[in-house]
Protein backbone atom coordinates (compact mmCIF):
# COMPACT_ATOMS: atom_id res chain seq x y z
CA UNK A 1 0.00 0.00 0.00
CA UNK A 2 2.71 2.31 0.75
CA UNK A 3 4.12 1.84 -2.50
CA UNK A 4 1.06 2.56 -3.95
CA UNK A 5 1.37 5.98 -2.40
CA UNK A 6 4.56 6.29 -3.30
CA UNK A 7 3.87 6.00 -6.80
CA UNK A 8 0.75 8.01 -7.06
CA UNK A 9 2.94 10.78 -5.49
CA UNK A 10 5.18 10.57 -7.96
CA UNK A 11 3.36 10.52 -10.40
CA UNK A 12 1.43 13.46 -9.06
CA UNK A 13 4.47 15.68 -8.73
CA UNK A 14 4.95 14.56 -12.47
CA UNK A 15 1.33 16.25 -13.46
CA UNK A 16 2.07 19.14 -11.54
CA UNK A 17 5.75 19.85 -13.43
CA UNK A 18 4.15 19.44 -16.70
CA UNK A 19 1.41 21.91 -16.50
CA UNK A 20 1.25 24.73 -18.77
CA UNK A 21 4.10 25.93 -18.49
CA UNK A 22 5.36 27.21 -20.97
CA UNK A 23 8.73 26.88 -20.45
CA UNK A 24 11.63 27.28 -17.38
CA UNK A 25 11.71 30.92 -19.20
CA UNK A 26 10.56 33.33 -17.41
CA UNK A 27 7.09 32.53 -16.22
CA UNK A 28 5.72 36.04 -15.56
CA UNK A 29 2.48 35.01 -14.20
CA UNK A 30 0.72 31.72 -12.97
CA UNK A 31 -3.12 30.93 -11.89
CA UNK A 32 -3.25 29.40 -9.19
CA UNK A 33 0.41 28.76 -8.90
CA UNK A 34 3.56 27.37 -10.90
CA UNK A 35 2.83 24.50 -9.35
CA UNK A 36 -0.21 23.50 -8.92
CA UNK A 37 -4.13 23.31 -10.73
CA UNK A 38 -7.35 25.75 -9.41
CA UNK A 39 -10.82 25.40 -10.43
CA UNK A 40 -11.91 27.71 -12.94
CA UNK A 41 -15.64 28.05 -12.94
CA UNK A 42 -18.89 30.14 -12.41
CA UNK A 43 -17.98 33.01 -10.33
CA UNK A 44 -14.21 32.25 -10.34
CA UNK A 45 -12.12 35.48 -10.39
CA UNK A 46 -8.71 36.73 -9.93
CA UNK A 47 -10.69 39.91 -8.56
CA UNK A 48 -7.81 42.51 -10.27
CA UNK A 49 -10.92 43.80 -13.30
CA UNK A 50 -10.94 41.16 -15.64
CA UNK A 51 -13.05 41.31 -18.64
CA UNK A 52 -15.33 38.87 -17.47
CA UNK A 53 -17.28 37.79 -14.13
CA UNK A 54 -16.19 34.41 -14.31
CA UNK A 55 -12.35 35.04 -15.52
CA UNK A 56 -8.42 34.13 -14.30
CA UNK A 57 -6.29 36.91 -15.73
CA UNK A 58 -2.73 38.09 -15.31
CA UNK A 59 -1.75 41.97 -14.55
CA UNK A 60 -1.12 44.30 -17.83
CA UNK A 61 1.90 43.60 -19.60
CA UNK A 62 3.71 42.71 -23.14
CA UNK A 63 2.95 39.21 -22.91
CA UNK A 64 4.68 36.59 -25.45
CA UNK A 65 2.88 32.88 -24.93
CA UNK A 66 -0.17 31.91 -23.01
CA UNK A 67 -0.15 28.32 -21.79
CA UNK A 68 -3.19 26.79 -20.70
CA UNK A 69 -3.30 22.78 -19.20
CA UNK A 70 -6.71 21.61 -19.03
CA UNK A 71 -7.06 18.15 -17.01
CA UNK A 72 -10.13 15.49 -17.07
CA UNK A 73 -11.22 16.62 -13.36
CA UNK A 74 -13.97 16.78 -12.33
CA UNK A 75 -14.78 14.09 -15.49
CA UNK A 76 -14.57 13.45 -18.86
CA UNK A 77 -14.17 10.83 -20.89
CA UNK A 78 -11.33 8.66 -20.49
CA UNK A 79 -10.52 7.80 -24.16
CA UNK A 80 -10.93 11.02 -25.80
CA UNK A 81 -10.63 13.48 -23.15
CA UNK A 82 -13.79 15.05 -23.87
CA UNK A 83 -15.30 17.15 -20.88
CA UNK A 84 -18.34 19.15 -20.41
CA UNK A 85 -16.16 22.88 -19.14
CA UNK A 86 -15.62 24.72 -21.72
CA UNK A 87 -13.26 27.54 -21.80
CA UNK A 88 -11.89 30.52 -23.32
CA UNK A 89 -8.21 30.99 -23.04
CA UNK A 90 -6.40 33.97 -25.00
CA UNK A 91 -5.73 37.97 -24.21
CA UNK A 92 -7.86 41.06 -23.54
CA UNK A 93 -7.37 44.61 -24.05
CA UNK A 94 -9.39 47.43 -22.86
CA UNK A 95 -11.58 47.34 -26.22
CA UNK A 96 -11.82 43.75 -26.58
CA UNK A 97 -11.13 39.92 -25.15
CA UNK A 98 -10.41 37.60 -28.18
CA UNK A 99 -8.95 33.63 -27.97
CA UNK A 100 -9.58 30.21 -28.40
CA UNK A 101 -12.38 27.98 -27.10
CA UNK A 102 -11.80 24.45 -25.97
CA UNK A 103 -13.51 21.95 -23.97
CA UNK A 104 -10.93 19.12 -24.16
CA UNK A 105 -8.33 17.57 -21.43
CA UNK A 106 -4.92 18.68 -22.75
CA UNK A 107 -2.48 21.57 -23.21
CA UNK A 108 -2.38 24.67 -25.19
CA UNK A 109 -0.37 27.59 -26.26
CA UNK A 110 -1.30 30.77 -27.61
CA UNK A 111 1.25 34.16 -28.63
CA UNK A 112 -0.99 36.94 -28.86
CA UNK A 113 -0.22 37.86 -32.46
CA UNK A 114 -2.08 34.72 -33.26
CA UNK A 115 -4.89 36.25 -32.28
CA UNK A 116 -4.38 40.16 -33.89
CA UNK A 117 -3.21 41.57 -30.66
CA UNK A 118 0.05 42.90 -29.67
CA UNK A 119 1.22 45.79 -26.95
CA UNK A 120 0.06 46.00 -23.96
CA UNK A 121 -2.39 42.98 -22.67
CA UNK A 122 -4.18 40.69 -20.03
CA UNK A 123 -3.66 37.18 -20.43
CA UNK A 124 -6.76 35.24 -19.85
CA UNK A 125 -8.84 32.08 -18.99
CA UNK A 126 -12.74 32.37 -18.87
CA UNK A 127 -15.27 29.67 -17.64
CA UNK A 128 -17.47 29.66 -21.07
CA UNK A 129 -20.06 26.88 -20.06
CA UNK A 130 -20.60 23.49 -18.51
CA UNK A 131 -19.09 22.39 -15.48
CA UNK A 132 -16.11 23.61 -13.24
CA UNK A 133 -12.19 23.17 -15.38
CA UNK A 134 -9.45 22.35 -13.39
CA UNK A 135 -6.57 24.09 -15.19
CA UNK A 136 -3.16 25.34 -14.74
CA UNK A 137 -2.00 28.87 -16.41
CA UNK A 138 1.17 29.93 -17.54
CA UNK A 139 2.41 33.22 -18.72
CA UNK A 140 5.56 34.40 -20.12
CA UNK A 141 6.62 37.89 -20.93
CA UNK B 1 -46.97 -24.20 -53.81
CA UNK B 2 -48.75 -24.28 -50.73
CA UNK B 3 -50.13 -21.48 -48.22
CA UNK B 4 -47.16 -22.88 -45.75
CA UNK B 5 -44.57 -22.84 -48.35
CA UNK B 6 -45.12 -19.45 -49.31
CA UNK B 7 -44.96 -18.40 -45.85
CA UNK B 8 -41.57 -19.58 -45.19
CA UNK B 9 -40.28 -18.38 -48.82
CA UNK B 10 -41.84 -14.99 -46.95
CA UNK B 11 -40.25 -15.16 -44.04
CA UNK B 12 -36.66 -16.28 -45.15
CA UNK B 13 -36.73 -13.76 -47.68
CA UNK B 14 -37.36 -10.99 -44.56
CA UNK B 15 -34.86 -12.62 -42.62
CA UNK B 16 -32.09 -12.18 -45.76
CA UNK B 17 -33.15 -8.30 -45.76
CA UNK B 18 -32.63 -7.47 -42.71
CA UNK B 19 -29.40 -9.09 -41.93
CA UNK B 20 -27.99 -7.99 -45.36
CA UNK B 21 -29.31 -4.31 -44.33
CA UNK B 22 -27.70 -4.86 -41.19
CA UNK B 23 -24.53 -5.72 -42.21
CA UNK B 24 -24.56 -2.70 -44.60
CA UNK B 25 -25.32 -0.21 -41.45
CA UNK B 26 -22.77 -1.87 -39.65
CA UNK B 27 -20.46 -1.39 -42.36
CA UNK B 28 -21.21 2.15 -43.49
CA UNK B 29 -21.02 3.12 -39.69
CA UNK B 30 -18.19 1.39 -39.08
CA UNK B 31 -16.68 3.33 -42.76
CA UNK B 32 -17.93 6.46 -41.59
CA UNK B 33 -15.82 6.10 -38.50
CA UNK B 34 -13.10 5.04 -39.95
CA UNK B 35 -12.94 7.97 -41.78
CA UNK B 36 -13.28 10.48 -38.74
CA UNK B 37 -10.17 8.34 -37.32
CA UNK B 38 -7.47 9.35 -39.87
CA UNK B 39 -6.45 12.18 -41.39
CA UNK B 40 -4.58 11.00 -44.65
CA UNK B 41 -2.73 14.31 -45.42
CA UNK B 42 0.64 13.48 -44.32
CA UNK B 43 1.83 17.46 -44.98
CA UNK B 44 5.53 17.40 -45.44
CA UNK B 45 7.89 17.66 -42.57
CA UNK B 46 9.18 20.89 -41.92
CA UNK B 47 12.29 22.07 -39.24
CA UNK B 48 10.47 24.15 -36.28
CA UNK B 49 11.83 27.07 -35.15
CA UNK B 50 12.38 26.44 -31.32
CA UNK B 51 12.02 29.40 -29.91
CA UNK B 52 12.99 29.06 -26.41
CA UNK B 53 9.58 29.37 -25.03
CA UNK B 54 8.64 26.30 -26.98
CA UNK B 55 11.34 24.33 -25.71
CA UNK B 56 9.53 22.80 -23.01
CA UNK B 57 6.58 21.31 -25.16
CA UNK B 58 8.12 18.04 -26.15
CA UNK B 59 7.48 18.45 -29.72
CA UNK B 60 9.03 15.71 -31.90
CA UNK B 61 8.44 16.79 -35.24
CA UNK B 62 6.34 18.84 -37.75
CA UNK B 63 4.20 18.07 -41.01
CA UNK B 64 2.90 21.22 -42.88
CA UNK B 65 -0.63 20.22 -43.93
CA UNK B 66 -1.11 23.26 -45.78
CA UNK B 67 -1.31 27.28 -46.03
CA UNK B 68 -4.39 29.03 -46.95
CA UNK B 69 -4.21 32.48 -47.81
CA UNK B 70 -1.42 34.16 -44.68
CA UNK B 71 -1.69 30.57 -42.64
CA UNK B 72 0.14 27.61 -42.03
CA UNK B 73 -1.68 25.30 -40.50
CA UNK B 74 0.52 21.59 -39.33
CA UNK B 75 0.58 18.44 -37.58
CA UNK B 76 2.92 18.31 -34.97
CA UNK B 77 4.08 14.93 -32.66
CA UNK B 78 4.99 15.53 -29.46
CA UNK B 79 5.67 13.19 -26.80
CA UNK B 80 2.67 13.17 -25.15
CA UNK B 81 0.69 12.47 -28.48
CA UNK B 82 -0.29 14.10 -31.26
CA UNK B 83 -0.66 18.11 -31.88
CA UNK B 84 -1.94 20.40 -34.39
CA UNK B 85 -0.82 23.97 -34.65
CA UNK B 86 -0.67 27.12 -36.60
CA UNK B 87 1.56 30.48 -37.45
CA UNK B 88 1.80 32.49 -40.06
CA UNK B 89 2.54 31.55 -44.06
CA UNK B 90 5.24 33.94 -44.79
CA UNK B 91 7.22 32.09 -41.96
CA UNK B 92 7.33 28.53 -42.52
CA UNK B 93 8.55 26.57 -39.03
CA UNK B 94 7.02 29.73 -37.26
CA UNK B 95 4.43 28.91 -34.72
CA UNK B 96 2.13 31.10 -32.86
CA UNK B 97 -0.42 28.36 -31.67
CA UNK B 98 -0.20 25.18 -30.38
CA UNK B 99 -3.03 22.51 -29.09
CA UNK B 100 -1.98 19.08 -27.79
CA UNK B 101 -5.22 17.48 -26.26
CA UNK B 102 -5.32 14.37 -24.10
CA UNK B 103 -5.44 11.29 -26.44
CA UNK B 104 -5.89 10.43 -30.38
CA UNK B 105 -6.57 12.82 -32.52
CA UNK B 106 -8.45 12.37 -34.85
CA UNK B 107 -11.45 10.59 -33.40
CA UNK B 108 -15.54 10.21 -34.04
CA UNK B 109 -15.99 11.86 -30.94
CA UNK B 110 -13.50 14.17 -31.89
CA UNK B 111 -13.31 14.92 -35.64
CA UNK B 112 -12.24 18.41 -35.73
CA UNK B 113 -9.56 20.70 -33.74
CA UNK B 114 -10.54 24.25 -33.96
CA UNK B 115 -8.34 26.83 -33.72
CA UNK B 116 -10.74 29.30 -34.96
CA UNK B 117 -10.37 32.90 -33.05
CA UNK B 118 -13.23 34.29 -31.34
CA UNK B 119 -13.84 37.86 -30.40
CA UNK B 120 -15.99 39.60 -27.30
CA UNK B 121 -16.42 43.21 -27.44
CA UNK B 122 -19.03 42.90 -24.61
CA UNK B 123 -18.46 42.80 -20.88
CA UNK B 124 -21.87 42.13 -19.93
CA UNK B 125 -22.88 39.07 -22.17
CA UNK B 126 -20.95 35.54 -23.09
CA UNK B 127 -21.49 36.58 -26.68
CA UNK B 128 -18.65 36.17 -29.42
CA UNK B 129 -18.24 37.02 -32.86
CA UNK B 130 -15.37 35.08 -35.20
CA UNK B 131 -12.11 36.80 -36.02
CA UNK B 132 -10.88 34.28 -38.04
CA UNK B 133 -11.74 31.02 -38.94
CA UNK B 134 -9.38 27.68 -38.94
CA UNK B 135 -8.84 24.33 -37.68
CA UNK B 136 -7.94 20.61 -38.85
CA UNK B 137 -10.39 18.20 -39.64
CA UNK B 138 -10.47 13.93 -39.94
CA UNK B 139 -11.03 12.64 -43.58
CA UNK B 140 -14.60 12.03 -43.49
CA UNK B 141 -15.30 15.79 -42.97
CA UNK B 142 -16.20 18.06 -46.22
CA UNK B 143 -16.96 21.10 -44.76
CA UNK B 144 -17.96 23.40 -41.33
CA UNK B 145 -20.41 25.50 -40.38
CA UNK B 146 -19.84 27.93 -37.64
CA UNK B 147 -23.71 28.69 -36.05
CA UNK B 148 -25.41 31.52 -34.60
CA UNK B 149 -27.51 31.33 -31.33
CA UNK B 150 -30.36 30.46 -33.03
CA UNK B 151 -28.50 27.15 -34.72
CA UNK B 152 -28.79 28.78 -38.61
CA UNK B 153 -25.47 28.84 -40.47
CA UNK B 154 -23.65 32.23 -40.30
CA UNK B 155 -20.56 30.92 -42.37
CA UNK B 156 -19.63 27.51 -44.28
CA UNK B 157 -16.17 26.77 -44.76
CA UNK B 158 -14.67 23.80 -47.02
CA UNK B 159 -12.35 21.02 -45.41
CA UNK B 160 -9.95 20.73 -48.39
CA UNK B 161 -7.02 18.15 -47.87
CA UNK B 162 -7.66 18.07 -43.97
CA UNK B 163 -7.49 21.73 -43.32
CA UNK B 164 -10.10 24.89 -43.08
CA UNK B 165 -9.48 28.91 -43.20
CA UNK B 166 -11.42 31.73 -44.00
CA UNK B 167 -10.10 34.84 -43.17
CA UNK B 168 -13.28 36.64 -44.44
CA UNK B 169 -15.99 35.94 -41.35
CA UNK B 170 -19.54 37.87 -41.09
CA UNK B 171 -20.36 40.27 -38.02
CA UNK B 172 -22.38 38.99 -35.59
CA UNK B 173 -22.55 36.37 -32.79
CA UNK B 174 -21.32 32.63 -32.97
CA UNK B 175 -22.33 29.89 -30.72
CA UNK B 176 -20.42 26.61 -32.05
CA UNK B 177 -19.64 24.75 -34.81
CA UNK B 178 -20.72 21.84 -36.69
CA UNK B 179 -19.21 19.51 -39.20
CA UNK B 180 -20.47 17.59 -42.19
CA UNK B 181 -19.88 14.63 -45.14
CA UNK B 182 -19.66 15.46 -48.52
CA UNK B 183 -23.59 14.43 -48.47
CA UNK B 184 -23.87 17.15 -46.26
CA UNK B 185 -24.78 15.40 -43.50
CA UNK B 186 -23.78 16.71 -39.57
CA UNK B 187 -21.42 14.18 -37.96
CA UNK B 188 -20.17 16.48 -35.24
CA UNK B 189 -21.09 19.45 -32.96
CA UNK B 190 -19.86 21.53 -30.71
CA UNK B 191 -20.56 22.64 -27.63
Amino acid sequence: MKRLALLFSVIAAAAAIGLGQPSSASAGWCWPSCSGYGMLGAGTSTGNGCWYYSEVCSGWGYWYLNGVAKTCYPGCDPYNGVTSGRILYGYENRDRIRGNFTSFAGKRYVQPGELGMGGYLRAQVSWWSGTASQINVGVTG
Amino acid sequence: MTTRTKVTLAVLALLTAVAVGSVLATRTHASERAHLSQISNEGHHVALQHGSAWRGFGLTSASLLGVRGARAVYRLESKGGPCVGAGPADDPGKLGTVDCPRGPFPTSQRPVLDLSVYEGASHDSHEVSLYRAEGVAADGVASIAFLRPTGTVALRVPVNANVYEANAVPNGPIAGLAAYDAAGKELWRSP
